[in-house]
């Protein structure tokens, strides 16, 4: 997989095609892995999508007590193996960005497992082939290097130079706005 | 025990000592100090050990997850503590009829799915119960007269049967009927995985098909032997005995190490009515930023547990942990701190500044074009 997944969670325009793609995918039975949902709903009406962040070291995984949870070669996080899920739902309470879903009918959990099947022959995910206005992107890594590069140029031009202890407010992990 | 432990290698070769030693004290019992331990299950003899083994060195390491290790704690400290027997039996008691017996998530997720796993699972279950109880001597027949036969359990000798009675052709043709459970099961599971497009993507054929695949062999290979003495009048039987030997040789090792070792794991779903959830769907536990419920005291703090035994830090500003919020104020967090509007969730009084002068959203705002121009100029 030479290719990332990159969120700009201000272009969202909360038109929600990304939980329509997710839902016709094949097996995911009619239910979205992703979300899109309001900032603050009583201030504006920002919306972001969200997608599971794939990590290199899941808590999800790591507080499976079945070990139901695994991570293909490529990195992908998985959806909780049916046969080992015991429904206990600690994948939910441990995730940090409270990504994995709980079926209570079918006692299993299901998450976003980046449309693995596709990305892995570098097509891109359901819900990015979808997104009208790019907050959702399957690019190249050198591609968002640039973007984020272009974000912390535009945030030193504007004057805002961060020092040593606050760059990471400035340059937020894989982020751009100005990626036209 | 830890010095016991000391003088192994590690914590399973110990367990699994322990596992060849009892098997092998049941079989000294059962087989009458191994005077009549039937020969013709040798091959199936050293493959049921090697199965325990292997079962006992993959749970083991299972239970020595920070996660498995949390929960089995919790379990067992509730089932001693006695304010919640009865809660403990309940949940016990409805996980084995519920998932276990007649396994209802399964048929929830689809009809066809359930039947299929319903006669796999028994028949599987089935045909280890018959198969470990034949060659370890558990259980073995005797004549007593012409026309009794006597069942010996562990070396006692218990029922006595008519050879043509239900019973006995219920006890001879008990793997008969198992394997007859397995092949409908197997042959519905594998016409579901060659229909099913969905399924082809994801699945592996070494995880997936391998375990059907052999389970086929052993079936079919088995169902030849009945047919073989039965109709055949015993053709070719001493070859498809030994086909059949190989066959579930091949499947006795596979099993602890492929899909089929969900099988063990299955029990531990009563930890979840009888530690955390009693009646599904109903939580007790509010979330600190929205107030909502979404879970319960219990699993939260075992949950915060596992994750500081494995070194996550997900400690919130405010000093609280990211699984006091609810998975909806967690991913708004998430949002949050990228786009700089990081503030102490939760007990913000104030609305949260959106405009905090870092750095505006581009989208559908654009700047005046001088702004950009002088941009440029400077980086040139």
């Amino acid at each position: 997989m030479k290719k990332v997944m990159y969120l700009e969670f201000e272009r969202c325009i909360g038109c929600r095609s990304c939980q329509a793609a997710c839902r016709e995918c094949g097996g995911h039975d009619s239910k979205e892995r992703n979300y899109v949902e309001y900032v603050n709903f009583f201030e504006n009406r920002q919306t972001y999508p969200m997608l599971c962040m794939q990590c290199k070291d899941p808590a999800c995984a790591r507080v499976c007590p079945a070990n139901a949870i695994q991570i293909t070669d490529d990195g992908v996080v998985l959806s909780a193996m049916e046969e080992k899920c015991i429904g206990c739902r600690n994948c939910t309470f441990g995730c940090p960005f409270g990504i994995p879903k709980f079926d209570f009918e079918e006692n299993k959990m299901y998450k976003c497992d980046m449309c693995y099947d596709r990305t892995k022959h570098d097509i891109a995910p359901m819900c990015a082939s979808v997104c009208p206005s790019d907050a959702i992107r399957f690019i190249d890594h050198d591609e968002m290097m640039e973007l984020r590069r272009r974000r912390t140029q535009m945030n030193l031009i504007e004057g805002k130079k961060p020092s040593e202890n606050d760059k990471w407010q400035y340059v937020p992990e894989f982020f751009g706005v100005y990626s036209d | 025990m830890k010095g016991l432990e000391r003088s192994f290698y590690s914590k399973s070769s110990m367990y699994s000592f322990i596992v060849v030693l009892t098997l092998f004290f049941s079989m000294w019992i059962a087989t009458g100090r191994f005077t009549h331990v039937d020969y013709m299950l040798f091959g199936y003899i050293v493959a049921s050990f090697i199965f325990f083994i292997g079962m006992t060195v993959r749970l083991t390491s299972w239970a020595m997850r920070p996660a498995t290790h949390e929960v089995i704690r919790r379990s067992l400290q509730n089932m001693k503590t006695r304010k919640r027997q009865k809660r403990n039996g309940k949940a016990i008691l409805k996980t084995l009829v519920d998932n276990i017996i007649l396994q209802k998530y399964i048929f929830k997720r689809g009809i066809y799915r359930g039947i299929q796993h319903w006669l796999i699972a028994w028949g599987c279950i089935g045909s280890f119960a018959i198969t470990f109880g034949l060659t370890f001597g558990w259980m073995h027949f005797k004549l007593v007269d012409a026309t009794t036969y006597q069942l010996v359990l562990m070396g006692v000798p218990t029922i006595k049967m008519h050879p043509e009675g239900l019973f006995a052709l219920l006890m001879f043709e008990g793997l008969n009927i198992t394997a007859s459970m397995l092949l409908i099961g197997v042959i519905m599971a594998l016409a579901r995985r060659i229909k099913n497009h969905d399924l082809q993507v994801t699945q592996r054929a070494e995880f997936d098909l391998l375990p059907l695949y052999l389970l086929l062999a052993m079936t079919v290979t088995g169902l030849m032997l009945t047919v073989s003495y039965k109709l055949l009048g015993g053709w070719m039987h001493p070859q498809l005995q030994l086909l059949h030997q190989v066959t579930t040789v091949l499947f006795l090792v596979y099993f602890p190490f492929g899909k089929l070792f969900h099988l063990p794991i299955r029990p531990m779903a009563a930890a979840v009515p009888m530690n955390y959830q009693e009646k599904q769907g109903v939580d007790s536990k509010s979330c600190l930023g929205c107030g909502e419920l979404y879970s319960n005291d219990d699993q939260i703090a075992d949950v915060q547990a596992i994750l500081g035994k494995q070194a996550f830090d997900f400690q919130t500003s405010d000093g609280h942990q990211l699984s006091d919020y609810c998975t909806a104020c967690r991913r708004k967090i998430r949002v949050m701190s990228q786009l700089n509007m990081k503030s102490p969730f939760g007990n913000s009084i104030a609305p949260i500044q959106t405009n905090n002068g870092i750095h505006l959203p581009g989208f559908g705002r654009k700047r005046s074009d001088e702004f950009y121009e002088q941009a440029l100029k400077e980086e040139k």
